[in-house]
């Protein structure tokens, strides 16, 4: 039994003139203590689909189709008072700014013992004991300090180590991560990365990692999920999709890198620009930019191939068609 | 590299104050009154000098003054001590009138599209303004010619030169303010972050056409960012630098091949890559101390795995390895 599984997800915004699809056909599983990746550039999707799971789609946008299986539950048919008791307490999120999740007026202990009192029945004098703990945990110097202190007193890379610490305060089995070290510098990014990553092998939490480098996603991830435009593109072992990428989308993803040519040469560019949502081409949503378009692509989606690990949407890759 | 470099910045200090007015200074410590100033030291002490034709690529990570150096060199605010000169001309400290005959061959490209075009103008007022204000001689038509033919290399349409800004997307937008730049015929452009605010497949789209440009035009650039991967691909040179000092300087090839300075191996280090396991960074110890409280000696000593007691003590200098320039103690006394 999976962890997380997504079933055919589809995700509305109901605007005036006409209703904008913003997630179509989302299906992904997670396993208990697996780290996933979303990759996708800015626009793609990824975020909407991180905050359907935890059903933080504010109107005009709603859940139009599909389930979320978490635990057993439905969490699309859930109301908001049982999300409450998921949401913090069983999947835990970070966000990309630290600055704007932690709140400037609270000291860093009444926001993680806040989170404590919310899901379990816990003194004062306990919840302050798992705080500094879990402040430790994160590798803060002299936790016991940092408790009451305020956010703007630590720096940025020390605040995100806060909002991993109160993620996992409640030791939940999924967490996911929406950009969460894009505000930081790459030293610090690395330090964070590899102490999310240290944490979720140590306790067998699930990882859910959006990010759009791909460069992180190879480095922390064991599956990866490619999104453009709301769609899946591709889905498979992270490695198998860094090196043998099958949709085109992936190959100029990875191909667009300055690593990915010698230096000084002309980099490998995707034409175009990904497209709104108001104007989703019809066929295959990447048509108008893909180097292998054929008439088949401009009208019809393509549905989903498997080829070893990896599934793909790409009509390049139907059946006898390889 | 016998001939005159066309820019150098010697020995440059930028200071931004940040204590409040005179009361605000007063304060009282042991029984006496002391007046109390504060400062960011943004830059301390930079020497560089960018040849003709070359890309000099600055990086940094947050907070390093690699953003202030860019516009010192611009004269978008005065150096605190130092000095840049323009093919051996001071441009540091002359009047803004006779400041225009360099504005004209230096240009800027900013980071953010979204800002640094004004919403109200369209395409061709943004493109039309700084060719009139510096070419107050050419016709109506010529300016037009202009126009259309920037707008062209950029790769923007155009028949869209009537639209505003919003009308575009960050790509496009960022193509506006570099064909900006271009439209006057500079010979020295500073680009500031110019791809970090866009997507990937669109940094490899504006990565290239700066390249073009660079080409067709014969251009230089200092380029300034953060992103170790760019870098390696644009730059000729590189110029690391941390909390406004320069750590290293060196040809590309060579900064990537063999980096010197402690901060150059983390940095470099650190950037995630494909197919690597993350494991084997170097790991710094601490934080990015505040600029406004530099520590002693070498700034990078309290994160510096090398760090000995001269390195609290003495502030390394700048020295000349064959074509590399570093600062610090551990490479003067061959420790690494």
């Amino acid at each position: 039994m999976s962890l997380l599984e997504v079933k055919n997800l589809e995700v509305r915004f109901a605007m005036r003139k006409q209703e904008l699809v913003a997630l179509r056909e989302v299906s992904f599983s997670l396993e208990k203590g697996e780290r996933l990746g979303i990759v996708g550039e800015s626009g793609a999707g990824k975020s909407v689909a991180a905050f359907s799971i935890l059903n933080l789609i504010s109107k005009p946008g709603y859940i139009s189709a599909g389930e979320i299986i978490f635990e057993k539950r439905d969490l699309t048919r859930l109301s908001q008072v049982e999300m409450s008791k998921i949401r913090g307490n069983r999947i835990s999120m970070i966000f990309q700014d630290p600055m704007m999740t932690l709140n400037p007026v609270l000291t860093i202990g009444t926001q993680m013992t806040e989170t404590l009192h919310a899901h379990q029945t816990i003194s004062k004098e306990e919840a302050k004991q798992r705080a500094i703990e879990s402040l430790a945990q994160v590798h803060i110097p002299s936790p016991a300090t940092r408790f009451d202190q305020y956010p703007h007193e630590l720096s940025g890379g020390m605040r995100q180590r806060v909002v991993i610490a109160i993620a996992l305060i409640t030791r939940p089995p999924l967490i996911i991560a929406d950009e969460p070290t894009t505000a930081l510098d790459v030293t610090i990014q690395a330090e964070i990365m590899d102490l999310l990553m240290v944490l979720c092998q140590s306790s067998g939490v699930g990882l859910i990692l959006i990010t759009h480098d791909l460069g992180v996603i190879s480095q922390m991830t064991e599956r990866a999920i490619v999104m453009y435009a709301g769609r899946i593109m591709e889905e498979g072992d992270t490695t198998e999709i860094i090196t043998n990428a099958c949709h085109p989308y992936t190959h100029g993803l990875i191909g667009a890198l300055p690593q990915r040519t010698a230096p000084g040469q002309r980099l490998n560019q995707i034409e175009g620009v990904m497209p709104a949502l108001a104007s989703i081409p019809e066929g295959c949503a990447f048509n108008p930019r893909c180097p292998l378009v054929s008439d088949v692509c401009r009208t019809t989606r393509p549905g989903y191939t498997s080829i070893g690990s990896t599934r793909v949407a790409c009509h390049n890759f139907d059946a006898g068609n390889s | 590299m016998t001939q005159a470099p066309l820019l150098t910045v010697h020995n440059l200090y930028k200071e931004f104050p940040i204590h409040g007015s005179m009361l605000e200074q007063l304060e009282f410590r042991g029984g006496r009154l002391i007046r109390k100033r504060e400062s960011v030291k943004a830059i301390s002490g930079v020497d560089l000098e960018v040849h003709k034709g070359e890309s000099l690529c600055v990086v940094g990570e947050s907070g390093c003054g690699k953003s202030t150096l860019a516009r010192v060199i611009m004269g978008l605010i005065p150096p605190s001590q130092g000095k840049v000169t323009y093919e051996q001309h001071r441009i540091d400290n002359i009047k803004l009138g006779n400041l225009l005959p360099y504005r004209k061959k230096m240009q800027m490209i900013f980071q953010n599209p979204y800002a640094s075009l004004n919403p109200r103008m369209t395409v061709r007022q943004t493109l039309e303004e700084p060719i009139r204000f510096h070419n107050p001689g050419l016709s109506g038509a010529e300016v037009n010619d202009k126009v259309a033919s920037v707008t062209q290399s950029v790769g923007v349409d155009p028949t869209w030169s009537h639209r505003y800004p919003h009308e575009f997307s960050g790509g496009q937008r960022q193509r506006i303010s570099i064909a900006r730049a271009l439209a006057v015929d500079p010979e020295f452009i500073v680009a500031d972050e110019p791809i970090s605010a866009l997507d990937v497949s669109i940094q490899a789209q504006v990565l290239n056409l700066m390249m073009d440009a660079r080409e067709q035009r014969a251009l230089t650039y200092l380029f300034i960012t953060h992103d170790l991967a760019v870098v390696e691909h644009f730059g000729s040179r590189v110029a690391v630098m941390y909390l406004g000092t320069l750590c290293e300087l060196a040809p590309t090839r060579k900064l990537f091949a063999t980096p010197q300075h402690p901060y150059t191996q983390a940095l470099l280090s650190a950037i995630p890559k494909l197919n690597q396991d993350s494991s084997d960074y170097i790991k710094l110890r601490g934080e990015v101390p505040t600029p406004v409280d530099l520590p002693s000696g070498c700034v990078f000593h309290g994160r510096c795995l090398q760090a000995n007691e001269r390195c609290t003590r003495e502030v390394p200098e700048l020295k000349l390895y064959d074509d590399t320039s570093i600062a610090c103690h551990a490479v003067e006394e061959g420790r690494i």
